[in-house]
């Protein structure tokens, strides 16, 4: 087949990894019920090691699909516990005051480097179940995985300055924004899941290189597998996410890549 | 009941009025109210059809000769490899275009719903993933994948060397002689003879069409029939649905793409990426605006090529599709997966907001319509179709081609 014809059709078909020269480390990865239907353990770590991910951050409504996963793959999966029992949750959990009880009885059975993802937004976060998710991250030292705006990050920080956060999405907001929360809270980590601006065809334009300079050491990768689909995404997204790193100081791509994640993976499991 | 009389009546008097209407059938003239907004929104669909603008792209566009050409090829067997498939095949004129089947069937099983061809011409990118940004681009793609036609180049000039009628009708639209050309270049040229003649394929006014001219022509002018549940519907369209965000303009598509929820698995261990694979495609084909084969000698028609960028969200997006003709092409979705219209109202009345990134497409959210508000919505697009501009040129006996010397 003649080669324009092959990259005709190339777009119907999934590509294995092409760069599997920089190890990366996947900061936001689901694995709900969904997911699990469609893509048993066995597929789904094949998968990630077909990505070349070193290690993957999942959590999952219910936990049962992480802990599958952490079984069936230990040396790849790090678990991270989510606070919804199954999809649906997401804008009623911080009023569910069963959540507390089933985190803390998780986190006392199970191994787990952080609680998350949860979305939590505004004033919302001093609700009395989110506090109490704040302070059995400090009792059982694991990180914050935040899907929130800068206010809600703020009001963690308030209730524990000695929190580790990882701002999922890094909140959606500008470089400059996101600057400004990183000089704030020296515990922010920030993950640039479902963010696709710090690429401009595999360059790195200048306000997020200039972040990423000022802030070596706390930016995750992330892809954000929300529907079970998204699973396939995780070969294209690390190919992508090579493109540009290799567009930063090796140093500092690294860092992005895998070590930043590395280091806070350590500070949670390495207790 | 004329116009002034129901602008004049309150939201009671309105819901009372339509309430005892039954079937949506309506007296000419019957209108409802449509204030200032409405107004304006409906008279963004319009007008139709547009004015026809050559694609620079294709030196082929308009040409009497390579249209003629185009229907030739569409609808022969012999474009196949193995001389089973033309275009018409899963495109049928008789249904709107298309095969009316969930996927397509090539040489094998295909993931994808066959769409339909009317108004193509004015799309901005073709394909449910949009890997292809022209009309003659995408005609290459069934011709040479393995699973559809499974030819190429070699095979379509030896295809068009040896039919006379098809040899002589080339040679007319060609400024180069054919035995010169490279294989790839008369598998461009029979392409954009196809898309020459998929640019004829336009649709006439439609019920809302009329609709809508006598709507703005104001209460002075007699309005045509237009029932009063796809008035209603026409109302949900523009107003709580919401569909006219995406579904904008008289083609009513924005021409791009989203995700919708709809699942994009094709098999076990395989999804169709949708726009990332057709963004993909347009970064590394031989067969896109920026490359050899467009003839817009400016590049202006390339412009929205260049700075595509591959963006998270694109994953599992698809094309946003004219409804000109909706009723016609079911069923519906990037997979058929939806059978009729009203299983797609049902969609959105029911949308899983769970399969949408939160921070992706915030327009959509369970619209909850009323049984009477989804076959209302229905009507209304039911009053999107018209046949053809032109249709005796579709089917017709071919004259033979005479050579120009």
């Amino acid at each position: 087949m003649k080669i324009w014809m092959a990259t005709l059709i190339a777009g119907f078909l999934a590509v294995p990894s092409l760069a599997a020269d920089r190890v990366l480390i996947d900061g936001h990865v689901h694995y709900s019920h969904d997911a699990w239907e469609m893509l048993p353990p066995k597929a789904a770590i094949k998968v990630l090691r077909e990505a070349g991910l070193k290690k993957v951050f999942v959590s999952s409504s219910s936990d049962e699909g992480t802990q599958m996963l952490y079984r069936q793959a230990p040396d790849i999966i790090v678990p991270v516990l989510r606070p919804y029992r199954k999809r649906g949750e997401l804008s009623t959990w911080f009023r569910d005051e069963t959540v507390d009880d089933m985190i803390a009885d998780r986190l006392s059975k199970n191994t787990y480097a952080g609680i998350g993802e949860f979305h939590i937004f505004g004033a919302d976060t001093d609700l009395p179940v989110v506090r109490n998710i704040v302070k059995l991250a400090n009792t059982h030292k694991v990180f914050l995985h935040a899907h929130s705006d800068s206010d809600a990050v703020d009001r963690i920080f308030a209730q524990d300055p000695e929190a580790r956060v990882l701002w999922a999405h890094s909140g959606f907001v500008a470089p400059q924004a996101i600057a400004e929360m990183l000089a704030k809270h020296k515990n922010l980590w920030s993950d640039l899941a479902f963010r696709s601006e710090q690429s401009d065809d595999g360059k790195v334009p200048e306000p997020w290189r200039k972040v990423f300079t000022d802030f070596p050491d706390r930016f995750v990768i992330g892809t954000d597998t929300y529907t079970p689909e998204r699973w396939y995404y995780l070969v294209d997204h690390a190919n992508w996410s090579r493109q540009w790193l290799n567009d930063l100081p090796n140093e500092l791509a690294d860092k992005i890549a895998f070590k930043n994640a590395e280091t806070l993976m350590n500070w949670a499991l390495n207790k | 009941m004329n116009w002034t009389r129901l602008n004049l009546v309150d939201g009671f008097m309105w819901s009372f009025m339509a309430g005892i209407v039954s079937c949506g059938t309506a007296n000419a003239g019957d209108v409802l109210p449509f204030d200032d907004q409405e107004r304006a929104l409906i008279e963004s669909h319009g007008p139709w059809p547009p004015a026809f603008v050559k694609d620079p792209s294709n030196r082929l566009s308009g040409n009497q000769s390579a249209i003629e050409l185009g229907r030739l090829l569409f609808f022969n067997r012999r474009l196949a490899v193995d001389g089973t498939l033309s275009c018409a095949t899963c495109h049928r004129p008789a249904t709107g275009f298309t095969d009316g089947l969930k996927t397509a069937v090539g040489r094998s099983n295909l993931p994808r719903n066959t769409p339909g061809l009317v108004n193509l011409r004015w799309a901005r990118w073709y394909g449910w993933g949009g890997g292809a940004d022209s009309l003659w681009a995408q005609s290459i793609r069934p011709i040479v994948a393995p699973q559809e036609m499974a030819s190429s180049g070699g095979p379509i000039k030896r295809l068009l060397s040896v039919d006379k009628n098809l040899a002589c009708l080339y040679n007319k639209t060609s400024a180069v002689n054919f035995d010169e050309q490279t294989d790839e270049q008369v598998l461009v040229g029979a392409a954009k003879a196809l898309a020459a003649f998929q640019e004829t394929l336009v649709t006439g006014a439609t019920p809302f069409d009329k609709f809508r001219i006598a709507l703005l022509a104001g209460p002075s002018n007699p309005t045509t029939k237009y029932p009063l549940n796809a008035q209603r519907g026409l109302k949900l369209f523009i107003g709580k649905g919401q569909c006219n965000l995406c579904h904008f303009g008289p083609l009513f598509t924005n021409g791009e793409f989203g995700d919708i929820g709809i699942p994009f698995f094709i098999g076990n261990g395989k999804v169709d990426k949708g726009r990332y694979g057709g963004l993909q495609n347009l970064k590394t084909t031989r067969f896109s605006l920026t490359g050899i084969h467009s003839d817009d000698a400016t590049k202006q028609s390339a412009l929205k090529v260049r700075h595509l960028a591959l963006q998270d969200r694109n994953w599992g997006e698809f094309k946003v599709p004219s409804l000109r003709n909706v009723a016609e092409t079911a069923p519906y979705m990037h997979n058929g997966s939806l059978a009729s219209l009203a299983d797609v109202v049902r969609h959105y009345s029911e949308i899983d907001e769970e399969r949408l990134h939160v921070d992706g497409e915030k327009i959509l959210k369970p619209l909850r319509l009323t049984e009477r508000e989804s076959s209302d919505l229905v009507a209304f697009l039911k009053t999107l179709s018209a046949p053809l501009l032109q249709t005796t040129h579709v089917t017709r006996r071919s004259p033979v081609c005479s050579p120009v010397n």
